[in-house]
């Protein structure tokens, strides 16, 4: 069906190309016969793709396609896109982690102060205090905010994998399922900080060994202040979740941190904390076991998996790819369980050596 | 649309400077969506198994199996197939 009405568009377009880009020939400089030139070699490939409509010139065609339309797009429009489409994805993954991490603060947080409180008194409620609540603010700059920024890319990165669609449903029909995936990449966000503060912890103790000093430039002063500091820490862990419910490792982490000096245990702090954070707190919590396990597992899950597919069908797919190709826009794209619909419109499909246009097109696939 | 090819070949030759051709792409972006939008008007309806879904860039690609193209005139049925597509509101802005 490589119709009349179809190769009548092509030259259209043809045409339409070299009137509009003359100007800009003529203003840098490049002669109207450049121009002529091109215009004749483009049409005279054109027509052997058209005639020969062999499927290595066949293919050339798409291609041709796939070329311009792709990065060009790139080039011009994302800069207005990103920021309409990729704010709202922040927003969406972002407000969800502070509802969530206050949710789970009390069970960590109710547990692990009073272990704070016996050696140090001086804390007070915890949460409420004025102290806690600065030495919080004092200590975030120095001590959260690397903390914070890891999580940053995993949010980043899971969501495009997981919630792709989302950021462009939101608006439209799918409110409702960007719901449901979020606590998904929240679990993510959570673990994975978790992990994250972990490693960090056990990189800052076992290079120096002393802790206090490791500790020092976020929390360096007294060592009341840094008792106070050891508390929010905690309960800053708490707060995000960070211990992830391993009581045994954060009591590990306070202990070791704060108590150093006043109680000399830097060694078998070390070796405490270090066990637990190498070997996945087997012995101390069953609970962080299962994180590590859910993390390890879900990033070689998505990474693995998504890269075999591709894999797999970039090699395999290679030649119907190249034989049957639509390229076009969409409008959108949904998804209900395992049956995906999209719309898309003014496309180009090139099928069994034929070239269809289309305005208009409707898909309904099952995954 | 062999486009490109022919504007490698005249860059490689000298004949064009790589800018001017990024310049005839863009423009060859724009009339042809201008072109599909003015002068095209059929609808078509797919159906598959969808093999992979990817959304990468603001481009989704579906790769697909056993699929069932129909328009107004035709039913076609092809083995596997590769539905590249970007976002529409990105490139009407």
């Amino acid at each position: 069906m490589a119709t009349p009405s179809v190769s009548a568009v092509y030259i259209h377009v043809v045409e339409d190309v070299i009137s509009k880009v003359r100007d800009e020939f003529l203003s840098v400089g490049v002669g109207e016969n450049v121009l002529n030139e091109l215009q004749g070699l483009w049409e005279m490939k054109m027509i052997q793709c058209g005639a020969i409509s062999g499927p290595i010139e066949r293919s050339a065609a798409p291609k041709g396609n796939a070329g311009p339309i792709t990065p060009v797009h790139d080039l011009n429009v994302p800069y207005e896109g990103t920021e309409e489409y990729e704010t709202p994805t922040a927003e969406m993954l972002f407000p969800p982690t502070p509802l969530q991490t206050p949710m789970q603060t009390p069970l960590p947080g109710n547990i692990d102060q009073p272990l704070y409180h016996m050696p140090t008194p001086s804390g007070p409620s915890d949460y409420g205090s004025a102290q806690d609540a600065r030495s919080n603010i004092d200590v975030k700059p120095g001590r959260p905010s690397p903390y914070m920024q890891p999580p940053s890319p995993w949010m980043n990165q899971r969501p495009l994998g997981v919630d792709v669609n989302v950021a462009y449903v939101e608006g439209r029909e799918e409110v409702d399922r960007g719901t449901p995936h979020q606590p998904a990449t929240q679990d993510f966000f959570l673990m994975s900080s978790g992990k994250r503060k972990r490693d960090d912890y056990a990189q800052q103790v076992q290079p120096g060994g002393y802790i206090p000093q490791q500790d020092g430039p976020g929390d360096s002063t007294s060592d009341y202040f840094q008792l106070q500091v050891n508390q929010a820490q905690s309960s800053d862990k708490n707060n995000r979740v960070l211990a992830n419910g391993d009581l045994g490792s954060s009591q590990q982490h306070g202990a070791h941190n704060g108590y150093d000096d006043l109680f000399r245990l830097p060694g078998a702090a070390n070796e405490e904390y270090n066990t637990p954070a190498e070997h996945g707190h087997h012995v101390a919590t069953p609970n962080p076991v299962q994180n590590e396990a859910a993390e390890d597992e879900e990033p070689s899950l998505n990474e693995d998996d998504d890269d075999d597919d591709l894999d797999d069908i970039d090699q395999g797919d290679d030649e119907p790819d190249t034989h049957h190709l639509v390229l076009a826009q969409f409008d959108k794209v949904t998804r209900t369980k395992s049956r995906w619909k999209c719309t898309l419109k003014d496309g180009i499909m090139h099928i069994n050596n034929k070239d269809v246009l289309f305005t208009k097109a409707t898909g309904e696939f099952d995954f | 649309m062999c486009l490109t090819e022919t504007l490698d070949e005249m860059v490689s030759n000298g004949t064009l400077s790589p800018e001017v051709a990024i310049q005839v792409l863009v423009q060859f972006d724009k009339s042809m969506t201008e072109a599909l939008e003015t002068q095209v008007k059929s609808k078509v309806s797919i159906k598959a198994h969808l093999h992979t879904y990817r959304f990468c860039d603001n481009v989704w690609t579906f790769i697909l199996q056993d699929a069932i193209f129909k328009n107004e005139e035709t039913q076609e049925n092809v083995g596997s197939m590769k539905i590249v597509a970007c976002d529409a509101k990105l490139l009407t802005q």
